[in-house]
């Protein structure tokens, strides 16, 4: 055992000796703060050193523990505070997390309200859109029916525009019904449909009086166009339109009346039936009038449908003008009827019909198929008629009396009057219209009449008188007749009348010829070829025959002596050529045979020469000439 | 003026004669109109008629005259019968005065025509069969003793009435093929087919008679 105790203390003591202070800083401060223990070197002072220590690291403990007091004593403050403030915020983490559920609920809401609106603006915009699209406004549906307040007054252009719009919706819902608002669309065509019936019938109301009070048509747009609007319904346009014809009709008679009985202004022009004497004037006047007020007419018609479509119209329109002219008709025909009542003149009647019938064709033009039509028919009928039987009096009374013919087997003054009235009838006939027809209703009126009447005047006369007097009557009627068309079938009957005649008179001419020259024996004994050679036959001698040669010789120096004095009363110098010439070939053709007779040996003539000199050429040359 | 209206080849002159008031007129207008004629008055001279017909493919024009049958028309009538190819003699079955006087009308007509005119009997009224006044057979036997040809006809029913006047043509027209007709003849009652077709044949002379002036000039 003692070497490790003497082991330990070595160690401590070599550790103490092994310390090298200066360079433990530690033990310097150590010594430094000790070396203040002593301010005396005592003993007193080193045995109290240990408790001095002891006793400034007890106070030295205490201060510490006081101090640490305190701050233990801050901490628990500080500990405390921050439990409280830990609960604070406990709560408010609390109260927050509740208000941030809250709030969010709060959002979700608000987003959803967002969204809604957004969507509903969208819904009013096309609400609003589709309204002013297939929607009427107040003031529209008030142009179109009119306010409440004061029905019935004045129509404005815009009704139109709004009539247009509500046919436009009408259209569109068509579209709309192919894009499957079937409903809705069917709805609004219902509506607008509604709005259109009340709009036309309005439009309708006051056209219809508007045209009851047209005296001077002097039409606005208003009214054309509110026709041309009603156009769609058949019914009430034309209830407008007999409104209007009418009221037409009662001032076009009107104002006919006080054109024929009162005249114009202060009498310029006269009234027309100042001059009622005169039939042909009277009845001009009284038609010119109409001419010319039915195209006016005519004119204000057609102004008043101006916007309407024309095709549809054409009878409509004509059937309204027939209207219009009817309340001129009865003072029309009464009129007329009168001129055609008091018997006139052959001539004027027919100047008068054709007059009427000018008229009654170019008023046709204007009016068709209505009762003046008719009324112009008849009268144009009746004037035909009554002309022709007119003409028929004429001639009849002319011919009444059988007149003798005169001496000069002329033409009696009735038939020649006759004859010139037929040529004045005639010529105006031939410048008419369907003259044909006339001409030749004339001309029976007259030439059948007449030639009877020839007829019977001729029949008292003996045979050539009564040919020459027939032939000179029909010589007479063919020269006015061939100046006009249409009378061939007349002509034709004159002509072989006349070919009958000139046939009689010629054999007339010719028997009287042989006769005076005493050929008739000569020619019997020519035909008869068996009594051996003429010159022994009695009669046939050369002395008699040179007699007749004799006779020829003085018809060859004066031919026109031998004719009948009938003959040279002929009026036409044709027809009595053509029976001098044909009776010279009756004695033409004895001569021949003659003279063939006398050359022939075999009947024995000595030297025929000296007897019959001339050939019958030559013979045929001088009569011919 | 229509060139159809010219439109045929001849011209054939006809007369109806006959007493009063057999029914001359009447047979005439049932022929040129179809129609019978109720009221008809007398005629009185000549009235006249055409038709155009057809025979042996030939148109034909028929001019005719309808003669008064009255005595003191007689000589009136009797220029007409000059120029007739055709001469229709026309007796009332119901009365038998005018059937006595058809010896009478025929003389005329045999002096006042030439000898190749056709003249056809015609016993008119037929129809009339209750007061008939003469028999078929004894007007038959005197058409035939007289060279006629006949039939019994009725201007109101139209019977035979057309076949008389176109028998007569084509009598007529076979007298033309046989030669028996001379065409030239001013009085055969034939026209050859009008050269001109002018208006009328006055003018034609007029023509003629111009320029035969001119050939003598010359």
């Amino acid at each position: 055992m003692m070497p490790e105790k003497e082991n330990i203390l070595s160690k401590r003591l070599n550790k103490v000796l092994e310390t090298r202070f200066e360079n433990d800083q530690d033990t310097l401060d150590a010594l430094k703060e000790l070396s203040t223990f002593y301010g005396e070197n005592t003993i007193q002072a080193r045995r109290n050193l240990r408790s001095q220590i002891e006793k400034r690291s007890l106070e030295i403990n205490q201060n510490f523990l006081a101090s640490f007091r305190e701050v233990k004593d801050v901490f628990d403050n500080v500990y405390q505070d921050v439990v409280e403030m830990s609960q604070s915020i406990e709560e408010m983490t609390t109260k927050l997390k509740n208000a941030k559920a809250q709030t969010k609920q709060l959002l979700e809401r608000t987003r959803q309200l967002q969204e809604e609106s957004v969507k509903n603006d969208m819904k009013q915009t096309v609400s609003k859109a589709f309204l002013e699209k297939f929607q009427l406004t107040p003031e529209e549906v008030v142009i179109l029916h009119g306010s409440k307040h004061k029905r019935d007054v004045t129509i404005s252009e815009e009704i139109f525009v709004v009539l247009e719009k509500v046919q436009k919706i009408h259209a569109d819902c068509k579209i709309l019904l192919q894009a499957e608002h079937q409903k809705l669309a069917l709805d609004i065509m219902d509506q607008m449909t509604l709005h259109q019936e009340g709009a036309l019938e309005r439009l309708y109301r006051w056209s219809q009086n508007y045209c009851r009070n047209v005296d001077n048509p002097e039409f606005t747009e208003l009214v054309t166009r509110a026709m041309g609007c009603l156009q769609t319904r058949p019914v009430l346009f034309k209830n407008v339109l007999n409104e209007y014809c009418s009221s037409r009709r009662g001032v076009l008679a009107g104002e006919f009346i006080d054109a024929l009985t009162r005249g114009g202004p202060s009498g310029n022009p006269a009234p027309i039936e100042m001059r009622a004497h005169d039939p042909q004037i009277y009845i001009t006047d009284i038609l010119v009038w109409l001419n010319k007020a039915i195209p006016i007419e005519k004119r204000n018609l057609d102004l008043l449908v101006k916007t309407c479509n024309k095709e549809e119209l054409k009878e409509i329109l004509d059937e309204a003008l027939a209207n219009i002219c009817e309340g001129i008709c009865q003072p029309l025909q009464i009129r007329i009827d009168k001129i055609l009542n008091i018997s006139i003149d052959a001539s004027i009647l027919y100047a008068v019909t054709n007059l009427i019938r000018y008229y009654k064709k170019s008023i046709g033009k204007i009016t068709q198929g209505g009762l003046l039509n008719t009324v112009l028919e008849e009268m144009q009928t009746k004037s035909e008629q009554i002309f022709l039987l007119a003409l028929q009096n004429q001639v009849n009374n002319a011919l009444v009396r059988v007149e003798a013919p005169p001496r000069d087997l002329s033409p009696t003054s009735s038939i020649h009057h006759l004859i010139s009235l037929l040529r004045d009838m005639l010529s105006t006939a031939s410048m008419s219209e369907g003259r044909e027809i006339d001409m030749i209703k004339i001309a029976q009126c007259v030439v059948d009449p007449l030639l009877r009447a020839v007829n019977e005047q001729a029949s008292r006369l003996p045979p050539t008188d009564m040919a020459v007097y027939t032939l000179n009557c029909m010589y007479s009627l063919y020269t006015c007749l061939s100046l006009y068309e249409f009378m061939d079938e007349k002509i034709e009957r004159l002509q072989a009348q006349s070919d009958a005649q000139v046939d009689t008179l010629t054999s007339e001419q010719a028997s009287n010829l042989v006769a005076n020259m005493n050929l008739g024996p000569i020619y019997t004994i020519l035909q008869d070829h068996s009594h051996g050679p003429l010159s022994s036959i009695p009669g046939m001698e050369p002395s008699n025959l040179r007699n007749f040669l004799g006779k020829l010789d003085s018809v060859i120096s004066a031919p026109d002596t031998v004719l009948l004095p009938q003959i040279n009363l002929l009026a036409s110098s044709t027809h009595k050529k053509v029976i001098q010439k044909r009776a010279f070939e009756v004695l033409l053709a004895i001569y021949k045979q003659l003279y063939e007779g006398v050359h022939n040996p075999v009947n024995m003539y000595e030297n025929p020469n000296s007897i019959l000199n001339r050939t019958p050429e030559d013979l045929s040359k001088m009569l011919m000439s | 003026m229509s060139t159809g209206q010219y439109n045929y080849s001849y011209i054939f002159k006809y007369i109806i004669i006959g007493d009063m008031g057999v029914g001359k007129s009447c047979l005439l207008h049932q022929f040129t109109e179809k129609k019978f004629m109720a009221d008809c008055p007398h005629t009185i001279g000549v009235e006249f008629g055409t038709r155009i017909i057809e025979v042996a493919g030939q148109k034909i024009k028929l001019q005719i005259w309808d003669t008064a049958g009255q005595e003191r028309f007689r000589a009136v009538t009797r220029s007409y019968y000059r120029g007739a190819a055709g001469a229709l003699m026309v007796y009332d079955i119901t009365r038998r005065s005018t059937y006595n006087h058809l010896s009478s009308w025929l003389t005329d007509t045999r002096t006042l025509t030439n000898p190749s005119t056709v003249i056809f009997l015609i016993g008119n009224k037929c129809d009339l069969e209750a007061q008939r006044d003469v028999t078929y057979e004894e007007a038959k036997q005197f058409a035939d003793e007289n060279g006629l040809m006949f039939v019994e006809a009725s201007a109101k029913t139209g019977q035979n009435v057309e076949e008389a006047f176109l028998e007569t043509a084509r009598k007529i027209y076979q007298s033309i093929q046989d030669g028996r007709l001379d065409l030239n003849a001013a009085e055969s009652g034939v026209q050859h087919k009008p050269s001109q077709p002018g208006r009328n044949t006055l003018n034609n002379d007029q023509q003629q008679n111009r320029y035969n002036k001119d050939n003598c000039a010359c």
